[in-house]
This record gives C-alpha cells, sequence and structure tokens, in this order.
C-alpha cells in the first residue's frame, strides 16, 4: 500500500482551495447523513432524525467554514512536509548510489574539489585587494587616496601619490568636502632595542587624525591625540601594531605605559592596534609614531617646505561628495600651495582614487594579476563542470535500463529530475568538503607567494570565502547534474528497456562530445596563458642587468641616530664612524675563503643613486637621455669585477685612488659614445661638482658596460663612476659582496661575521641584491607557476575526460569492432578506427582552444615582458602537449579494442 | 443529569484514544465516544472534526479516503506512531495531574 503521504504529493498539486472545501463539505454532510440513517435505524422520523443529525452536528455554516480553514491550514502543512521528506529522500537515495560506486565517487570527488578549492583559495586574495580592503576600516568606499598629477613639457603627464606636510595641512584646512584628512609615510624598516635583542620592525609615522579618518578603534589603550601630535610639542609615544604586541611583549596588557627605544630614541607605549589593522595600504605596520615627532628627521622646516614629499594621504569624503567632486576641491585645496613657485604643481591637478591604488595612481599589478588567478581558477572550475556532467552522463547511459524501469513504473518526470540532481549535489557536496579542507593551504601558499609584504594575520578561510565556496559547489552540482537529468527524463523508455545499454543514446553522446572538445579547449587556453607568463619570466631572467644581482650580497649598518636636541656633540661623527666601519668590514669580508671578491659603493643599484651638477668641455649643456642621469657612484677598487660589470677600456680604480688622491672617472659605454662620440673617452675630462667651486678636471681612465639602475625595463643613461673618498654632496655607502657559493645561502653566514664588527651598530643587514628585484619579477613567477598549476590540472582533468569517453565507445561498440575483426579487418585498422575518433576530437578542442586563445590573448599583452601574446612557440609547445596528452588517453581503450575477441562478440548477439 | 462540558485540550486526547484501537472515520469516533461516556460528555459533532483536523496537521493522526460501511465515501483516520507516543505521555500526565487535585480537594482537615 502507498502511504497516504504520497499519494498526497502527487494529487496535491491539483488540489486547490475548492478540492478541500469540497472534500469537507463532503465529510460533513456524509457524517450527518449517516447519523440521521443510524437514528433512523433506533425509531426515528426521516425528518426528525435528520434535524437531530443537523443539531448534533453544531452550528453548521459556521462549522463548516472554520473546518474549511483549517484543512486548508492542515493541507498546506502536509503538503510542505512531504515534500521536505521527499526530498530527504532522494538524498538517502542519491547517497546510497554514491557509495555503491566509490571509485566513480572518489574521481568526481576530487575533479570537484580541485574546482572548487582553487576558487575559493584565489577568492579570499580577490576579496582583500579587490572588495573588502584593509581590515577595522569603517566605509572604505567613502575613502580616497590623494593624488597629483602633472603635465611635465616633453614627458607627458606625471602622477604620484607623494605629498608634504604643508599639502596634508592645507587640505585639512580646507572644510567641505572631506570629513577626515590623515597622512602618514609607508612603513619602513626600524630597529626595536639594541644588542643581542635588537630587530628590525616595521614602522610608520602617521598624523593623530588618520586613525579617526579611517574609523579604526584600538585594541588596547588609545591612538595618540592632536595634543600629542603637535608639531614643535610632540610626544614620544608609539602604538604597537597586534602581532610585534604578541611576539615581543606576549600580549601582555601591562604593556600601557612601557617604554621602547625604536632607533634608539625611546617611546612610551600607549595603545596597541587590533589585530590586522595595516592603515589605509596592506602592508604589516608593527609600530605606530606621531608625525610631529619624525618630521624633524626629514628636514628642519618639515612643516611649511613644499621640498619633501614623503606623505601619503587619505581623505574621508563627505556623505554625497563624488569623487570627482572631492578631486576638484582637493585641487583647489593644494594649488596655492605651490603658486608661485612650482608652476607644474600649481596648475597640476589632484584626484581622489581608490585607497587599494598603487603609488602611480593605478590598479596595483597585484590586484590585476589576481583578478586574472580568479578567471582562471573559474575557468578550471568550468572544464572540471564538464568532466563531471560527462561522467555522470556516462552513468547515466550506464544506468538507462535503472531509469526506464522507474519511468515505467510511472516516476513523474520532475521526480526523475530531482533524483539524478540530488546524486550531483551529494558528489558536488562531497567535492566541496574535500576542497575546504584543501583550501586553507593552497591560500596560505597563494599568499605567501603573491603578496608577502601584506599582513594576513586573518583567517585562511573566513565566513565569506565559505559562502562563496557553498555556492560554487551548489552551482557545480546543479551544472553538473542538470544535463544528465534532463536527458534521462526525455529517454525514450521503450527503447531503453527493449535494447539495454548497448547503444549509446545519441542525443546525450552529442553532448558529451561537445563537453570534451570544450575541456580541452578551456586546457588550451590555460596552458597558452601559463606559457606566455613562463616565456615572460625566462625572458626576465636573463635580461642583461649588467650587474648580476642574484650573485651579490648587500650589507648596510645603522647606529642610534644623535638626537637634534642633544647639546653635546657625539665623540665620533656619523661620517667617521660610517667609514670605519666600511672600511674594517671590506676587510673582514675579504678575509672569508668564500667571499670572491668585495667592494664599497656610495649609491647602489635598484637602491639609491645620485646626481650632482657635471659639465663636460666642449658641451655647452649636456644631452638628455629618456633614462635621465648622469647617475654618479662613488666606488672602491674591484666594484666591477664584484657587481659583475665587464671593463671595457682603460683601468679600474686602484688602492691609491681615494679621498684626496687627484680625482678620476670611469664612465658607462652609454656615456662614452654620447659624449665622445668616435673619440677616444679615454683622458677626457669630466669636471664633477659646482662650477663656481672651480671643481678640478677628472680625466676618465675606464669605461665599464651599461647598468641597470632601477628596473627590469629602462632605457639607457650616462652612468659614471669617481672613486671612494672622492664624492661631494652625497653620501650612505654598501658594502657588496660577491660570494662564491649561490648569494642566498650566504645571508646568515656573512651577518654572523658582520655583527661583530662594531659593537655600537644598532643593526647590520645583509640582504641579497635580488630582493630588490623579487617584486619586479614576481608577477611573471606567479603567473606562471600558479596558471602553469592551473593549466595543468585543467589538462589532466581533459585527458581523463576524453579517456573516458573514448573507453566507454570502445565498450559500447565491442560488439561492431568485434564483428569487424571477425570479417577481416586487421589491428592497424582498428587501432587507426579509435584513433582517429579520440584525436579528432582532441584536435577539434585544440583548434577551438587555440581560436579563442588567439582573440583573447590581446588583453594579456601588458601583463607580458618581452613576449607577444602570440608567441608562436609557446602555442607550438602547448598543442604539441595536448596531442600528445590526448594520444595517451586514447592508447589505453585503443588497446583494450584490439583484445575484443570476435568470438565473444559474435556470440554476445 | 446535565451532560458534564469538556475540557478543554481533552477532546484531542480522546479522539487519540479512540484512533489507538483502530481506523475509523468521525461518526465511528463520535459514538464510540458516546458509548463510552455513557452520553454525559457535552461536545458538538463539529468539535471532534476540529480536533481530527488539528492532530493530522502535527502529525499525530493520517487520514485516507474510504469506503463506509453504508458505502459511503468516508475519511478514515488512524493515529501514527508519534500520536501513540503523544497519547502516552499526555495520558500518564493528564492521571498524575487527576490524581493530585483529587488529592488535594478531597483531604480532610488535619489537626
Amino acid at each position: 500500500m502507498i502511504r497516504p503521504g504520497i499519494r498526497r504529493l502527487f494529487h496535491l498539486g491539483s488540489r486547490r482551495h475548492d478540492l478541500v472545501a469540497r472534500d469537507t463539505a463532503d465529510e460533513i454532510a456524509s457524517h450527518i447523513e449517516e447519523r440521521a440513517a443510524r437514528l433512523e435505524a433506533q425509531g426515528w422520523e426521516p425528518t426528525a432524525a435528520k434535524a437531530e443529525a443537523r443539531r448534533r452536528f453544531g452550528p453548521l455554516a459556521e462549522a463548516e467554514r472554520e473546518l474549511t480553514r483549517a484543512a486548508l491550514r492542515r493541507e498546506r502543512r502536509l503538503g510542505l512536509r512531504d515534500r521536505l521528506d521527499a526530498i530527504a529522500q532522494d538524498f538517502r537515495y542519491a547517497w546510497r548510489t554514491t557509495a555503491a560506486e566509490p571509485v566513480f565517487a572518489a574521481l568526481v570527488v576530487v575533479v570537484v574539489a580541485l574546482g572548487v578549492g582553487a576558487n575559493a583559495a584565489t577568492f579570499g586574495i580577490l576579496d582583500r585587494l579587490l572588495l573588502r580592503g584593509p581590515d577595522h576600516v569603517r566605509e572604505p568606499r567613502e575613502l580616497g587616496r590623494v593624488y597629483a598629477t602633472m603635465n611635465v613639457p616633453g614627458r607627458g603627464p606625471f602622477t604620484g601619490s607623494s605629498f608634504g606636510y604643508v599639502c596634508y595641512a592645507a587640505l585639512r584646512d580646507h572644510a567641505g568636502a572631506f570629513s577626515g584628512v590623515g597622512a602618514y609615510t609607508r612603513p619602513n624598516e626600524t630597529t626595536l632595542g639594541s644588542g643581542e635583542r635588537a630587530e628590525q620592525v616595521l614602522q610608520a609615522d602617521a598624523t593623530w587624525d588618520l586613525f579617526p579618518t579611517l574609523g579604526v578603534r584600538p585594541a588596547l589603550g588609545r591612538f595618540f591625540g592632536r595634543e600629542e601630535d603637535r608639531p614643535g610639542a610632540a610626544a614620544r609615544v608609539v602604538v604597537l601594531g597586534d602581532a610585534l604586541w604578541r611576539r615581543r611583549f606576549d600580549a601582555d596588557p601591562g604593556v600601557l605605559g612601557r617604554t621602547l627605544s625604536l632607533d634608539g630614541t625611546t617611546y612610551t607605549v600607549i595603545g596597541v592596534a587590533p589585530r590586522g589593522f595595516t592603515g589605509a595600504e596592506l602592508r604589516r605596520v608593527d609600530a605606530w609614531l606621531p608625525m610631529s615627532v619624525r618630521g624633524q628627521r626629514v628636514a628642519d622646516d618639515w612643516q611649511t617646505t613644499i621640498y619633501a614629499q614623503w606623505l601619503r594621504i587619505v581623505v574621508r569624503r563627505q556623505p554625497g561628495i563624488s569623487a570627482e567632486r572631492a578631486g576638484i576641491e582637493a585641487t583647489a585645496a593644494i594649488r596655492p600651495v605651490f603658486a608661485g613657485t612650482e608652476e607644474l604643481l600649481a596648475t597640476g591637478d589632484v584626484s581622489v582614487r581608490p585607497i587599494g591604488f598603487n603609488g602611480a595612481g593605478d590598479e596595483a599589478m597585484e590586484a590585476k594579476v589576481a583578478r586574472w588567478l580568479d578567471a582562471v581558477a573559474l575557468v578550471v572550475l568550468l572544464v572540471a563542470c564538464a568532466n563531471v556532467a560527462n561522467m555522470l552522463l556516462a552513468r547515466a547511459v550506464r544506468r538507462r535500463r535503472e531509469v526506464a524501469v522507474r519511468v515505467a513504473l510511472g516516476i513523474t518526470g520532475a521526480r526523475l529530475v530531482r533524483l539524478l540532481l540530488a546524486q550531483s549535489v551529494v558528489l558536488a557536496g562531497l567535492g566541496g568538503a574535500a576542497a575546504l579542507a584543501v583550501v586553507p593551504f593552497a591560500s596560505r601558499l597563494l599568499r605567501a607567494t603573491l603578496l608577502p609584504d601584506v599582513d594576513w594575520s586573518g583567517p585562511a578561510v573566513d565566513g565569506r570565502t565559505l559562502v562563496v565556496a557553498l555556492a560554487l559547489t551548489l552551482g557545480a552540482g546543479v551544472l553538473t547534474g542538470l544535463a544528465p537529468a534532463l536527458i534521462a527524463r526525455r529517454g525514450d523508455v521503450l527503447g531503453a528497456l527493449r535494447s539495454g545499454v548497448r547503444e549509446g543514446g545519441g542525443r546525450s553522446s552529442r553532448l558529451r562530445t561537445a563537453l570534451t572538445v570544450a575541456q580541452a579547449a578551456f586546457s588550451v587556453v590555460l596552458l597558452v596563458a601559463a606559457g606566455l607568463f613562463l616565456e615572460s619570466l625566462r625572458q626576465a631572467r636573463t635580461v642583461d642587468l649588467g650587474i648580476e644581482p642574484e650573485r651579490i650580497l648587500t650589507v648596510g649598518a645603522s647606529w642610534p641616530r644623535a638626537e637634534r636636541d642633544l647639546l653635546v656633540a657625539p665623540a665620533v661623527s656619523p661620517r667617521d664612524r660610517s667609514r670605519t666601519f666600511y672600511a674594517t668590514a671590506l676587510e673582514r669580508a675579504l678575509e672569508l675563503p668564500w667571499v670572491e671578491s668585495a667592494a664599497i659603493a656610495v649609491g647602489t643599484p635598484f637602491n639609491t643613486s645620485f646626481a650632482v651638477q657635471l659639465s663636460v668641455p666642449g658641451w655647452t649643456e649636456l644631452p638628455d637621455l629618456a633614462g635621465g642621469g648622469p647617475y654618479i657612484q662613488a666606488v672602491s677598487p674591484r666594484y666591477f669585477e664584484t657587481v659583475g660589470l665587464r671593463r671595457l677600456a682603460g683601468r679600474d680604480f686602484a688602492a691609491g685612488d681615494r679621498g684626496g688622491s687627484a680625482p678620476v672617472a670611469i664612465v658607462n659605454q652609454t656615456m662614452a659614445a654620447t659624449l665622445w662620440p668616435g673619440r677616444q673617452a679615454l683622458g677626457a675630462c669630466l669636471v664633477i661638482g659646482d662650477p663656481a667651486t672651480k671643481p678640478p678636471c677628472a680625466p676618465v681612465v675606464g669605461i665599464v658596460e651599461d647598468a641597470h639602475r632601477d628596473s627590469l625595463e629602462e632605457p639607457p643613461a650616462m652612468q659614471y663612476y669617481i672613486p671612494l673618498g672622492q664624492e661631494q654632496g652625497f653620501g650612505g655607502s654598501r658594502l657588496l659582496v660577491r660570494p662564491r657559493p649561490p648569494a642566498a645561502t650566504m645571508v646568515e653566514p656573512l651577518r654572523r661575521r658582520m655583527r661583530g664588527v662594531d659593537p655600537s651598530a644598532l643593526w647590520v643587514s645583509v640582504d641579497t641584491l635580488q630582493e630588490s628585484l623579487d617584486p619586479e619579477i614576481r608577477p611573471w613567477r606567479l603567473g606562471a607557476t600558479l596558471i602553469g598549476v592551473c593549466g595543468g590540472l585543467a589538462l589532466l582533468i581533459a585527458a581523463v575526460g576524453l579517456y573516458s569517453l573514448v573507453a566507454h565507445m570502445v565498450t559500447s561498440r565491442a560488439h561492431e569492432l568485434g564483428v569487424r575483426v571477425a570479417l577481416g579487418a586487421r589491428r592497424a585498422d582498428v587501432l587507426a578506427l579509435v584513433l582517429r575518433r579520440g584525436l579528432g576530437l582532441a584536435a577539434l578542442g585544440v583548434a577551438s582552444g587555440v581560436a579563442i586563445a588567439l582573440a583573447t590573448g590581446e588583453r594579456m599583452r601588458d601583463m607580458l615582458f618581452h613576449t607577444s601574446p602570440r608567441d608562436p612557440l609557446v602555442y607550438l609547445a602547448v598543442v604539441g602537449s595536448l596531442l600528445v596528452a590526448a594520444t595517451l588517453a586514447c592508447i589505453v581503450p585503443a588497446r583494450r579494442a584490439l583484445r575484443v575477441d570476435p568470438a565473444t562478440a559474435l556470440r554476445d548477439e | 443529569m446535565t451532560a458534564i462540558p469538556l475540557m478543554k485540550g481533552t477532546l484531542d486526547l480522546l479522539v487519540l484514544k479512540a484512533l489507538s484501537w483502530t481506523p475509523m472515520h468521525g461518526l465511528e469516533i463520535t459514538s464510540w465516544l458516546e458509548q463510552r461516556s455513557g452520553g454525559e460528555l457535552s461536545f458538538d459533532d463539529s468539535g471532534v472534526y476540529q480536533a481530527l483536523y488539528r492532530m493530522e496537521e502535527r502529525g499525530l493522526i493520517e487520514a485516507e479516503w474510504g469506503v463506509s460501511d453504508n458505502n459511503r465515501r468516508a475519511r478514515y483516520y488512524r493515529a501514527t506512531k508519534k500520536g501513540r507516543a503523544h497519547l502516552d505521555a499526555e495520558t500518564r500526565q493528564l492521571v498524575r495531574y487527576g490524581e493530585l487535585v483529587t488529592g488535594i480537594l478531597t483531604a480532610t482537615a488535619k489537626a
């Protein structure tokens, strides 16, 4: 007997209000009639019996109305419960069938997990970079960074985000458009403590109103206020970042009121910022100091000068003020600052842009990469979905008989679709759960490689990521289940019952073919993208920078700064102290057996470059090269062999070339060719320094090849070198060391050696020069590895899909193949038959993939380095690897086809 | 002697009790209750249906259309598992309550 509930389920659809009402009326009527009949049987008059039955029932009209209402409520409620019951039943059934095919289920789960996992991991990054912004910032959409754009004659517009305090003050006092204005410096490495416990921390300066402007509240204590940030009367107070507070102070709430030393100056702790607070940008900050305490370090007239620009400014727009309007207001506020002095700035435009933009006012490269990654992850998910749909289709075909039996037994189409959907949702759900187990690792890895500077103190998987993962999982479940379900629903019941599985349904096999082709196409697109990034990376790696950053270690040192209000002069002048340190450090380094060479330089590539006044006899004005310059460096002997620059002519500096000796100079190739074209540069004269002081002529004694100063790509510039000690008007040494072993492995040994050189130094840093270059190469390395991994995944998934399709074809056509063999087909013919089908599909996919890649590749152009988006080698490699994978995927089922025994195939009939 | 009006909520329980024996339609339940109470309980027949619909909505009973002994279309009701459990629990509570109240009301004053 069928449960009443189930029966109701199928009838309820048509049972509307009047039906329920009629049933209720029927029930009442039959009650009254039967009651009357019984009374009559007891000897009542027929009319009296009827009246009595009515009387006993109660007030009829009212009862009927109320009962109908109750019945309707009951039906609604029961209908809902039955539907829920049925859905639960579907899922129980789906679970049973899934568990019955564990290998199939495992395959699907892995594929879905990869797709969903890749998306969840990349979403976390995209969310932070593009959607959510920095933590603890109230209404980030109202906030904006201030940018200035000026039109440099001959160079075009230039946009920057560095301002002086005077600009901040002008904006702050310009009432109206802004509800808050704050200025800050980017976090700098600063030495905390001294001696053994000394460490480098990231410290930023902020005006007091930065915190209210961002809308952040301290986790402990307070932020500094207006009085503590008053220029000229600032308090030596510090607000700690959460990470430093936990690491250095064990999260002790008693830290308030304690003092600590930063760069040799003592500050009192007044507060701790909330966990993950990084100001308006995303880089970690360990210590916040009042701007007015630190301004003196920039310049004596730091409050009023227009020439020192070291701040970034954020504003909060008043409600209803657009970014355009805010820009106009800001322009009006800032232009007068420069009026009459700097015409370029006085006529420049000030704009207010999103706080996530980079220093040049564009969307950050990382954000672009993250956006790409998200798109790529989505493609992987689509490939995964196509694959799962394919597998489900194959299974649906395998189970045609079961489905047909169900249809024959009277299951409705809607119920069948629901049943099949439940199965794919169960599978996708398992995949989603598996993905969540992997996502924390994946996203940690991703964050560390994509954005190592960003403060990632939050959890690896937060609520938003979870919601996205859930939505993607459900979407994948429905998407993959829908096609097989709809096909099963339309399936020709009788045909399936009669014929069994041998003939795969025409519709479903066409769809499977299309899905397989789509997978191949998508993997081609991904692999092409990965290949282009890889080629960019290779190009970036092989750029001849002149110098060899991967071979060089730089050593720098810092000492406690002499306080400006300190009346007693220090025993040793800072200049002498530094000179002694580097001289000793150079000696000690050269004593090490693994050091190939070492030198001291003022002005280090990828670090600092200097330019001083220079005149050359024969030139009234030096030519202006696109790369700027001429740039000057002061270097000790053996500098060129240390950094790996080839000497083209003349000599190196010798021990005798130093401060006080006769001035000499070495120029680079470009300078020699520009200033003395076609002539001998050696012996030519450079007049270095202010001509008013009549500096002596420095003869050129050598020519070296060009070196990059700043980035991977830069136009040639004039560079010249003078002996260390002869520099005038610039300073700040570094020791450069060229070890024999790989530089990265020698950082610690060298640091240990260097620490003992001067006990009074606060901190001695040892870095590879390559580190300064890494942020430039990172986008390509990232793109190459991550998109490469995704592309590999997609390829693997597509190969599995192709394999299962061809295998299915072989199984379902075993009979036909057997007949062919029986009729005398050779093995090669059978093999060719199978391969033709599989490789034909693959070729179709590859062709469409190449077409898509060619059509969309142009969008990648500005992300590539010295690589055309149509690089033929990349395309060739991708097409080749795809065809190889496709052949491998076909060979296994093809060999199986060869083993088909004609006798068995014929007997089977 | 006049019939006693039903206490609120007890009709549900009595109907459920009736259905705990065997599936019945509305009139059968009503007749069973009249017989059992010897006609001393007063209620409208419509009240029985109110109770039936209410309990069906709560899943305590199920209903199904059938044909009565007199060849009429009738809705037959039957207690569900949940309904039986509910009846047991409520009965126990009501009996306890009755004993308690009776005990207090009929107690003779003690010195």
